[in-house]
C-alpha cells in the first residue's frame, strides 16, 4: 500500500520481519526436533508464522509474488528489523522451546495493539493470526506443563530461560517511529507497553523473575544484526541465489 | 509416552474411521499432535484421540470362529431362491385354474 506512513511502514516491517524469522527458525527443526509427532507439529507452527510474515509484506508491498520475494529475500541486512531474538540460531531443544513460548506469549500482545488498527487490512490479518496463535501457545504450555515437573527437563528450561531473558526483552524494542504509528492509529501502542503484562505472563509460567536484575541486551534490538542472521539468510535464499527464476 | 490411536470423521453422518497412532506425554499433548498430525488439511474435525491401552480387546483366536457354521452366513440367496420357487408355482396354479 502506498497511503502507509514512513513510520507505519517501520512497524509493519518490524512485526513482518520477527514473524519470517521466527517461521525459519522453527522449521530448521524439520527431520531433527525430538519426537515425530512434535516434528511436524513444530513445523506446521513454522510455517503458520511465515504465513503472517507474507500477509504483512503484503500489506506493504501488494499481492504479487516478486514484490513480497523482493522484501522477503533480497533486502540488505541493515534494512531487516528483526530481533536478535528470532535471529539467533538455537542447538538446544529446550533454548528454543523457551524461545517459542517467550515469542508467542508476547506475538499474542502484539496482534492485540494492531486488532483496532486503522489499516484495515492489519485489523483484519491480527483476527486471522490470532485463530493459528492461540494453537501455537496451547502446543508450548502443554510441553511446559509435562516438561517443567520432570527435575532434569525443568532445569535445562529455567537455564534456557536464564539465558534468553536478556534477548527477549529487547524483542520489545520499538520500530523507528513508533510514536508517529500510534498517533496516526496504525497500532493502539508501543510494543514496549505490553512488557509488563508479557512479563507477568513469564512470572506465571517459570516462576518470579528478578526483573529488576535483568536488563534488556543493548546489541539484541532491531537496528543491528545477530551474528546468525548472515548464515541463516544464505540458507534460507539457497536456492534463489541458485537460480532466482526456479520454480517450484 | 503413551501410544494413542485417531479416530476422525467430518462432521455428518459418516462414521469415524481409523486415522492413525502417535505418541504422546499426556492427553494434551496428544490432542495438539493429532491436530498437527492427522488434520491439517481439512480431514475432519470431529477426532477421537484414544489411548491403546484404554481399547478393550482379547486375542484373534477369542475372536475367530469355527469355519463350520455355514448357518450363520446368511446371505440370503436360500431365502430368495425358495421365494421365486413359490411365485413361479402360484404363476402356474394360476394360469391352469
Amino acid at each position: 500500500m502506498s497511503d502507509l506512513s514512513p513510520a507505519a511502514r517501520e512497524v509493519i516491517l518490524a512485526f513482518a520481519d520477527d514473524e519470517h524469522l521466527m517461521g525459519q527458525q522453527h522449521t530448521e527443526w524439520i527431520g531433527v526436533a525430538p519426537f515425530l509427532e512434535e516434528d511436524l507439529a513444530f513445523a506446521s507452527i513454522g510455517q503458520d508464522e511465515l504465513g503472517h510474515a507474507a500477509l504483512l509484506f503484503e500489506v506493504l508491498v501488494g499481492g504479487d509474488d516478486a514484490a513480497i520475494d523482493a522484501i522477503a529475500f533480497f533486502r540488505d541486512a541493515d534494512e531487516w528489523r528483526s530481533c536478535a531474538l528470532v535471529e539467533c540460531t538455537l542447538e538446544d531443544w529446550g533454548d528454543t522451546l523457551v524461545r517459542h513460548w517467550l515469542y508467542d506469549s508476547a506475538e499474542e500482545l502484539r496482534w492485540q495493539l494492531f486488532a483496532g488498527s486503522s489499516v484495515q487490512a492489519l485489523a483484519d490479518i491480527a483476527v486471522r493470526a490470532e485463530s493459528e496463535e492461540r494453537f501455537h501457545r496451547r502446543h508450548g504450555d502443554a510441553l511446559l506443563d509435562a516438561l517443567l515437573t520432570v527435575d532434569d527437563a525443568a532445569g535445562r528450561l529455567q537455564t534456557a530461560l536464564g539465558r534468553l531473558l536478556p534477548m527477549a526483552l529487547a524483542m520489545f524494542d520499538g520500530a523507528a517511529g513508533e510514536a508517529d504509528a500510534v498517533s496516526e492509529g496504525v497500532i493502539s501502542g508501543p510494543f514496549a507497553s505490553c512488557a509488563d503484562a508479557w512479563k507477568q505472563r513469564v512470572d506465571d509460567r517459570f516462576g518470579a523473575q528478578d526483573w529488576a536484575s535483568i536488563d534488556a541486551d543493548p546489541s539484541a534490538g532491531r537496528t543491528t544484526r545477530h551474528a546468525d542472521f548472515a548464515p541463516m539468510l544464505d540458507r534460507i535464499r539457497e536456492v534463489l541465489d541458485l537460480d532466482r527464476s526456479a520454480v517450484w | 509416552m503413551t501410544i494413542y490411536e485417531v479416530f476422525l470423521k467430518k462432521d455428518g453422518r459418516d462414521e469415524f474411521r481409523h486415522a492413525g497412532a502417535l505418541e504422546a506425554a499426556d492427553d494434551e499433548l496428544a490432542v495438539i499432535a493429532a491436530r498437527e498430525c492427522y488434520v491439517r488439511r481439512g480431514e475432519g474435525d470431529r477426532v477421537w484421540v484414544v489411548a491403546r491401552d484404554s481399547i478393550v480387546t482379547e486375542d484373534p483366536a477369542f475372536f475367530a470362529p469355527n469355519a463350520d457354521k455355514p448357518h450363520r452366513h446368511h446371505s440370503g440367496e436360500a431365502v430368495a431362491a425358495r421365494r421365486k420357487e413359490i411365485r413361479e408355482q402360484l404363476k402356474i396354479a394360476e394360469e391352469t385354474a
